[in-house]
């Protein structure tokens, strides 16, 4: 009886014991060799099976999917598309691990549509007992058509079952897993009607990677049915889509994991961290602590910066020569500056507290756990990681959604994105709560300062998705989008990337931030030390016929024509100008100038005054906070910053779209204004009309 | 009037950044899709 000689192609994703899998198979027999002008490995081993039959077992790259992105996949495609090479596989062997089926049967899928004869191997057998991982195979096979081997490859168990599966490939059906042309019947079609005797998956990748093969004219058939890149990419992503969505249908059935039956200690911890009341409990007292811990670390290093500009701004006055230039620095420049650079603390240290997270592997149980309460407001569970990297900046945030495929989920997650408590709020929070909220604990340990920052990020976590839940409804969302998140191991953090984490992103926010900030500081000086006509010109007359029957001290006089000046400059004009429609708020129109320089970004709020309040201070040593707790209405004689106006302050902030970067970003990602402009409207309409209704009922 | 030359000036330079910054953005050819885009 001769040897019949078979070619079996070991396929899978990285990291799936597919290596271990050819080497059970195979022993010592390997011969390693690179493929033709590239220089990826390629392993070939022999194993004798039953019946006379001798496999040639080629271990290919590891790949995720049939969308060639690296030279690696393009290997494996070119040997699937190509029926001519001498390795093309008559039994194809898909590798998958146990515990990320799901995510490994992508390209099963793909590789069965091909038509080739496919055993699929579940590898990793030996930890399902460990993960509570039970799994139905009678129904994976029937469902996946094809014949499945339960593997430990490292232990080598179930080798002999899938030699004998290889053997008797042929009785595995050719039926693909998904009829190609749901992903666009009218397309495929013409396809169809122009190739009627090519397989329509084969030409779909055909179309869609650019790869080299030999039996199907390519340049005919994409010149004929071209389509644009971003058409392609679509369909691709839709294609994507519609095999995760049977993949899902399948593995609800034929894998059931039962945590409470696992018995490592990552289950056991995932267990209680992504529990449905323990797992939320457990995140809202890590805010908390983060929180707590924010507000009292940093108010030494907060004291000592604000501390060591107030003497910088009055070493200046006093040491350089008198004139506009020292002015300029000591009154404008250096107290803005002084106004971002106060807040590396807190910034600081809410980076180091998301680094943590994140390294920890912490974050993506948050993402699984929030990703319930995302589904109920009509948002993508992939929604949750800009909402969450929103912390840092809405930029990064509203780009994060390209990985979002239902258009109109991404265009709500980008419309509400910016409620979440980005870094540049935190200036804002920070000073106005430190002036109005008092510094005390309550049962001995909660700092209620902390509290209220915690409230406020809260708060804007919340109007994120309750304004979802309004665009949802008022959108008509279609389709939802499947949501996948890797769990990734629990591991300690490595304090080089936290500390690189920590550095670049203090860097990006202080330098970023601090260039806006000290140009505009320039101009504020500016616009508050000259003025137009008599009132800001003749400024030291006025006083004097004013004060004429009272007695002024040299002091007293000289902030009193201070602040007539300052009135009457243009930035005073500007203010005055725009007081009536703020005053109901509780704002006075220095805190309007704020509020308008601040457009462009919103840490530019805290500098403005800053610079606002030491032009023409005869006090140079005074720290930002002391002259803001300073300021006093000139009608009523009582502070600006009272409890009412604080908070009517804080949540202007927290709904306003202070940010023309992050308009111009959604205009960029929508392609259109029509949605920044929404984005503009709903939010300062919002700000506005809840900081009007919490200034009217608390003062 | 030293001081004022060097005042005014950093005043054009300062109005010139937020123009060119807000009005005449340098389009990016790359995107920056890992977050890292050093906006503020």
């Amino acid at each position: 009886m001769s040897v019949q000689n078979i070619n079996v192609a070991l396929i899978g994703n990285p990291n799936t014991g597919k290596t271990s899998v050819f080497n059970q198979l195979t022993g010592l027999n390997q011969q390693v060799g690179n493929y033709p002008g590239i220089t990826v490995e390629k392993k070939i081993g022999f194993c004798k099976l039953p019946n006379n039959i001798k496999a040639n077992i080629l271990d290919l790259p590891g790949t995720y999917s049939l969308n060639a992105s690296s030279m690696d996949e393009s290997v494996v495609i070119e040997l699937l598309l190509n029926k001519n090479d001498k390795l093309y596989p008559d039994v194809a062997v898909v590798v998958t691990d146990v515990e990320n089926l799901k995510r490994n049967l992508l390209i099963y899928t793909q590789i069965k549509d091909l038509e080739i004869p496919t055993i699929l191997v579940i590898n990793m057998s030996d930890r399902m007992e460990r993960k509570g991982i039970s799994l139905d195979i009678p129904y994976l096979e029937e469902k996946l058509k094809t014949k499945i081997a339960l593997v430990s490859s490292r232990k080598g168990l179930g080798i002999e079952e899938l030699k004998e599966l290889i053997v008797s490939y042929k009785n595995i059906t050719h039926e693909p897993c998904l009829n190609a042309s749901v992903i666009d019947p009218e397309y495929f079609e013409k396809l169809k009607h122009a190739f009627p005797n090519q397989l329509m998956y084969k030409l779909w990748l055909v179309i869609t990677q650019d790869v080299n093969f030999s039996n199907l004219d390519r340049n005919e058939v994409r010149s004929t049915f071209t389509k644009s890149h971003s058409e392609l990419k679509r369909l691709q992503q839709k294609e994507t889509i519609k095999r995760y969505q049977f993949i899902n249908d399948v593995l609800k059935e034929g894998l059931k994991v039962d945590a409470s039956l696992a018995k490592d200690i990552r289950a056991k911890l995932d267990r209680v961290l992504t529990h449905k009341v323990w797992g939320y409990f457990i995140f809202f007292a890590i805010l908390f602590l983060i929180f707590q811990s924010i507000f009292s670390w940093s108010t030494i290093p907060m004291d000592f910066i604000d501390s060591t500009f107030a003497s910088l701004s009055s070493w200046v006055a006093e040491e350089l020569p008198s004139g506009i230039l020292t002015d300029l620095l000591s009154q404008g420049i250096i107290p803005g500056i002084g106004g971002v650079i106060i807040f590396i603390p807190q910034i600081a240290f809410l980076f180091l507290f998301i680094s943590i997270l994140e390294e920890s592997g912490y974050m993506s149980r948050v993402v699984f756990l929030m990703d319930k309460i995302m589904r109920r407001f009509g948002l993508s569970g992939k929604s949750v990681v800009p909402l969450i990297s929103g912390t840092a900046c809405a930029i990064p945030a509203i780009m994060a959604t390209r990985n979002i495929e239902n258009w109109k989920e991404r265009l709500i997650t980008i419309l509400v994105t910016p409620f979440t408590t980005c870094s540049a709020r935190l200036p804002v929070y920070a000073i106005i709560i430190s002036l109005v909220v008092p510094s005390k604990r309550i049962f001995g340990f909660l700092n209620v300062q902390g509290l209220t920052l915690m409230a406020l990020y809260v708060l804007g976590f919340f109007a994120a998705i309750l304004s979802a839940y309004i665009l949802n409804k008022v959108l008509k969302l279609e389709s939802k989008t499947y949501f996948v998140v890797e769990m990734p191991s629990y591991k300690m953090p490595l304090l080089k990337n936290v500390g690189i984490n920590v550095v670049e992103k203090t860097k990006a926010f202080i330098v970023g931030a601090g260039k806006i900030i000290l140009a505009i500081s320039v101009i504020l000086w500016f616009l508050a030390s000259y003025g137009p006509g008599k009132e800001f010109n003749d400024a030291e007359n006025i006083v004097k016929e004013r004060f004429a029957n009272t007695t002024l001290d040299e002091t007293q006089f000289e902030n009193e024509v201070n602040s007539q000046k300052l009135e009457n400059s243009y930035i005073g004009l500007m203010g005055r100008a725009i007081e009536p429609a703020i005053q109901p708020l509780g704002y006075d129109w220095k805190i309007g100038i704020a509020l308008i320089s601040s457009f462009a970004a919103r840490e530019v709020f805290v500098g403005t005054l800053a610079t606002i309040y030491s032009v023409g201070d005869t006090d140079n040593e005074s720290t930002i906070k002391s002259k803001m707790q300073a300021e006093v209405r000139p009608d009523t004689g009582k502070k600006v910053f009272d409890f009412a106006t604080g908070i009517s302050l804080l949540l202007f902030y927290a709904f306003a779209m202070q940010c023309a970067s992050t308009l111009a970003i959604t205009k960029k990602e929508t392609n259109s204004w029509k949605w920044p402009a929404m984005q503009l409207v709903f939010m300062s309409a919002l700000a506005y009309f809840t900081a009007l209704i919490a200034y009217q009922l608390l003062k | 009037m030293i001081q004022e030359i060097i005042a005014f000036t950093i005043l054009g330079i300062a109005v010139a950044f937020l123009v060119k910054k807000y009005f005449f953005k340098s389009k990016k050819k790359k995107d920056c899709g890992d977050g890292n885009c050093g906006c503020s």
